[in-house]
């Protein structure tokens, strides 16, 4: 396991739990959904059509590259949405 | 459509130069939209913690930035966040998709668009693997969530924006495994001492050296990412030193393990919605290439759009911030307000110094044409589709060698991000294989809406 | 600078490039001008229906019905891959009303051979599982099909160089004059060509071609707006328009009134096609987002999964409309040696292969399959002094 990637002596929002491909990972209020992956040591975020990863690039909503599906509908960008408790996140494969 | 607002003016951008005009025009008392698709206001440089309580931050370059925000905080101006514009029309009326959820219209008698900067790249084998980000996105986690990307990390690119991100990256613990810098070590020296008359911004760049060289981070100089590796996600990267044109030199590949790689090779101007509703574009190879452009008073072809900050020209956030409050100056001017001309004449001499800087710093992190050619066949240039540097060399020898027959023809820059991330590098690509000056490749067209939107908040 | 070419093909959009191949295929010295870059223009702005079962009873569904067998082997022939996909099209009816007219339609479809059976709303949603339950009924024709028509048409002009066509893009005809030698003179920015017979494919700019050599050609641009979502899993397998399509197409009166029918195809990359608009408006090829928010409402009633898709990007075309609806083929008879090939509104895509074909033969000397002179430049001036 890695060190905890959060920058200590931060005020955080509240804590919250999710779900990435049904493993429960906790986060704080106010992230991206991005911040919330990268912090639990998850860098892949969807599978191209030759079965390779695929990860955020810009981490600024540009690139298109960090989607995932949330509560079922697909495309979102990890890097743009903000983490909800409960929220249901999944990685997509992508269409050849 | 939920709602139609009118207003006087609308900026699309709340970034330094966004912020900045609005700062100005509340001033006069005008009626002042600010729309932004992110969360919070502050663009790429103010980028902040979204939790109040952190006064003191993680990054704080801009000290100006509390009498900004909190100028903007008037009654005069409103802020629409998370409000992606989709584009302007003819008759100025802006359609946003606001919250992800409902489309919006807005009818201003003036625009400012202030789109900012994205960063562009240089692909090599394996930078599409996991671990390997963009050196600004992961100033983006590291500023806006206070989250590391990772333990250690290896930097590369080109320019003094690497040890920006690694000096940020040391401050709050982590462990740059390596800064690989195509640019040589006298540049850095140069910009030093250049950079002197700059004030604030070279203090940060000398406390960034310091902090790297004091805790043992090696920094190679001429040196360039040959390959990224990994079996699933990165593992490593191998890097060599190459010569003044990017040509590797043999025998001093180099192997980094890491999990982390942020990559930056400079930025690029977000043209799109410019472009979108027809604002003429100009080349300017010192400041980005192709930019939007505008007059002295900073309107653009599009009577009524302004435009100002980074999509005028790549200077920096000190320009961005004296463009803001001058395209200010010249919408008030244009509605007939009447406007301190002395404050003006100030701002465009102090701008026309910084762009000087800018330009002279701009030359000096221009990336060769050979490095483009010297791409290797199978990596990926536009992701989205899948298009590799061996198809686009084959379609060029085909004599589809301009960036809208490479469209049709391969589907480059067809995909999600409209050749956003692909764009600016496939222009590269072929001024470099056919030789031509990249002023003889426009943009690729743009139309509505310029980022994406769901069906749903139409449907609403 | 002079040169000299056999038959000059004025653009290398697809009617052009399809012309420009046939010729080559027969060892013609042929030479494609286009003002801009290959498929630019229309051919590069629109869907690629072979859309059988909208076209009119009479010569219009007779020609479109000769070129569709065309279809069959033009991969093959073009050594390319067009993304020609032959699974039948669906015609859906949303209402009573239409039903009656769809039903005379088909009728007189059947009449004239080409098989199109009438669906109830059950039979529909078992071919296309993604319709929705509104659909009051559907047809079905056997024979329609999709292509790339971006990839078709560079494919043409691929094929047609392979066989020693010349093409120079970016090179705009500037005037045409008849020599003292009684022969064309092209004046382009690069040289100025000679040729005794010139090919007018130029699509919605044929009347300005026309006009360098005093003729008048009744076309004029039809804008037609189309939507593009992202990739999106396979979901409908056939192209589909609705009956109001039909309607808007061959009755100005409704198009008049701004009505729409759509059109919805989904590319075999996994995009959606949504359209359309049939709206004349000039050269302005803006897509407005009014037209973009009718598009979908009408499109996501009839397919209500596209409520899951995002949007990624709207562009429109000019459809080179003619005031009967027929294209312009053939020889203009006061002017020996110009050829007309354009007007083909939206269907240009669909007689793409059938064109080619009748223009190259009529260049070398064969008798055309098909009867041209419904299709003659001349019938818009009868009774007037030429
Ligand atoms: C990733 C990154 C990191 C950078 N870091 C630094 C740094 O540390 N120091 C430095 O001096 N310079 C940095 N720069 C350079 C920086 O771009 C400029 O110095 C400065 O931010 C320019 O200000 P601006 O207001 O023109 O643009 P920005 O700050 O980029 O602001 C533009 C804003 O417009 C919004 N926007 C764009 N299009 C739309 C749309 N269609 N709808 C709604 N909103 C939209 C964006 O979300 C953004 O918030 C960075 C650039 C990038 C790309
Ligand atoms: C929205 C829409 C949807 C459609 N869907 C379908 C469909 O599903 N199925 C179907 O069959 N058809 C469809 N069509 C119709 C079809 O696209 C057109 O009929 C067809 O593309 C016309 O081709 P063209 O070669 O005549 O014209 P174009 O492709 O427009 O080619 C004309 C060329 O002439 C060139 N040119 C103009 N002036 C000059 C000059 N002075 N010198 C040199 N070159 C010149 C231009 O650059 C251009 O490349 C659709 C059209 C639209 C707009
Ligand atoms: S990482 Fe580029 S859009 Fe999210």
């Amino acid at each position: 396991m890695t060190r905890n990637l959060r920058i200590p002596g931060i005020v955080r929002g509240s804590r919250i739990q999710f779900f990435f491909n049904g493993r429960e990972i906790t986060a704080f209020k106010g992230e991206t959904v991005l911040a919330a992956l990268m912090a639990a040591g998850i860098k892949t975020l969807g599978v191209d059509p030759h079965g390779k990863g695929r990860g955020a690039l810009c981490g600024m909503g540009v690139c298109y590259q960090c989607r995932v599906s949330i509560d079922g509908r697909p495309g979102r960008r990890a890097c743009m949405a903000q983490v909800r408790a409960g929220m249901v996140i999944e990685t997509e494969k992508d269409l050849p | 459509m939920i709602f139609k607002k009118r207003c006087d003016v609308a900026i699309v951008g709340g970034g330094v130069c966004g912020l900045a005009a609005a700062a100005t025009l509340a001033d006069q008392k005008l009626d002042v939209l600010v729309l932004d698709e992110n969360r919070y206001l502050g663009g790429q440089v103010l980028r902040s913690l979204p939790w109040p309580g952190n006064a003191s931050g993680i990054h704080k370059i801009f000290r100006s930035r509390p009498r900004l925000v909190d100028k903007t905080a008037t009654p005069s101006v409103t802020i629409l966040n998370h409000t992606q514009v989709m584009g302007i029309d003819k008759d100025l009326e802006i359609l946003a998709e606001k919250d992800r959820k409902e489309i919006i219209g807005i009818r201003p008698q003036m625009v400012l668009a202030a789109t900012g900067a994205r960063e562009t790249f240089v692909p090599f084998p394996g930078w599409t693997l996991p671990g390997v980000m963009a050196a600004g996105g992961v100033q983006t986690l590291m500023k806006g969530a206070g989250v590391l990307p990772g333990q250690y990390m290896v930097v590369a690119g080109m320019g003094p924006f690497l040890t920006a991100v690694a000096g940020l990256f040391l401050k709050n613990k982590g462990m740059p495994t390596a800064i690989l810098d195509f640019g040589k070590r006298a540049d850095t020296c140069r910009l030093l001492v250049h950079g002197f008359r700059q004030g604030a911004k070279i203090l940060e760049g000398v406390r960034n050296l310091t902090g790297i060289f004091l805790a043992g981070v090696p920094c190679r100089y001429r040196t360039m990412v040959v390959a990224a590796q990994g079996s699933r996600e990165l593992e490593k990267v191998v890097a060599a030193r190459v010569d003044s044109l990017g040509r590797i030199i043999g025998g001093t590949g180099k192997t980094y393990k890491t999990g982390c790689l942020a990559t930056g090779w400079g930025f690029v101007p977000n043209l799109e919605l410019p472009m979108q509703a027809g604002c003429s574009l100009t080349h300017d190879p010192d400041l980005g290439g192709w930019v939007v452009a505008v007059t002295h008073d900073f309107e653009t072809s599009i009577p009524g759009i302004f435009a100002a900050g980074e999509i005028t020209g790549i200077a920096g956030a000190s320009i961005s911030m004296i463009e803001g409050e001058l395209a200010a100056l010249g919408i008030l001017k244009k509605l007939g307000r009447n406007v301190d001309v002395h404050r003006m004449a100030a701002l465009q001499r102090q701008r026309k110094q910084s762009l000087s800087f800018s330009t002279w710093f701009n030359r000096l992190h221009r990336v060769p044409d050979a490095v483009f050619c010297a791409i290797p066949d199978t990596v990926l240039i536009c992701r989205c589709e899948h298009i590799t540097m061996g198809e686009i060399k084959t379609a060029v020898e085909k004599g589809y060698d301009t960036p809208a027959m490479l469209k049709k023809v391969l589907r480059c820059g067809m995909g999600l991000c409209q050749g956003r991330t692909c764009g600016p590098v496939v222009n590269r690509i072929l001024a470099a294989l056919t030789r031509r000056s990249a002023e003889a490749f426009p943009v690729l067209p743009v139309r509505t809406p310029v980022k994406q939107v769901s069906v749903r908040s139409f449907l609403r | 600078m002079s040169s000299h070419a056999d038959v000059v093909v004025i653009s290398a959009g697809i009617i052009g490039a399809s012309v420009a191949w046939h010729l080559s295929e027969k060892k013609v010295d042929v030479l494609v001008l286009d003002k801009s870059d290959p498929c630019s223009g229309t051919s590069g702005a629109c869907d690629g229906m072979v859309f059988l079962q909208s076209k009119k009873p009479g010569v219009h569904l007779a020609m479109a019905m000769a070129g569709r067998h065309r279809f069959d082997n033009l991969a093959r022939e073009l050594d390319a891959e067009i993304e020609l996909r032959c699974r039948g099209g669906i015609m859906a009816v949303t209402s009573a009303a239409e039903l009656a007219a769809v039903t005379r339609f088909i009728q007189e479809q059947n009449r004239a051979g080409l098989g199109v059976s009438l669906l109830d709303a059950r039979q529909a949603r078992d071919l296309e599982p993604c319709l929705s339950t509104d659909i009051f009924a559907a047809t079905f024709c056997p024979l329609d099909a999709q292509v790339n028509p971006i990839y078709l048409t560079l494919a043409f002009l691929d094929a047609a160089r392979r066989h020693g066509a010349k093409v120079l893009s970016r090179t705009p005809v500037m005037d045409i004059r008849i020599t003292p030698r009684g022969v064309y003179a092209i004046d382009t920015p690069r040289s100025i060509i000679e040729t005794r017979t010139i090919v007018n494919a130029a699509g919605v700019h044929a009347p300005e071609i026309g006009k360098m050599v005093g003729l008048e050609i009744p076309i004029t641009p039809r804008r037609g707006q189309i939507l593009v979502t992202g990739p999106m899993p396979p979901l409908l397998s056939r192209c589909l328009i609705s009956a109001g399509y039909v309607a808007a197409k061959y009755d100005p009166d409704i198009a008049g009134t701004g009505s729409m029918g759509i059109s919805i195809e989904q590319t075999a990359r996994g995009n959606f096609l949504l359209g359309t608009t049939r709206e004349f408006a000039g050269f302005d090829t803006t897509a407005s987002l009014t037209a973009a928010k009718k598009i979908l409402s009408r499109t996501q009633a009839v397919i209500p999964g596209l409520a899951n898709a995002r949007l990624i990007r709207t562009f429109a075309g000019l459809r080179p409309f003619t005031p009967d609806g027929l294209p312009i083929l053939g020889h203009v008879s006061s002017r020996p040696g110009f050829i007309m090939a354009a007007g083909h509104e939206g269907d240009g895509i669909a007689l793409s292969p059938v064109t080619g074909q009748i223009i190259a033969e009529l260049i070398t000397g064969t008798t055309p399959g098909i009867s041209l002179t419904p299709f003659h430049l001349e019938r818009f001036f009868r009774g007037t002094v030429s």
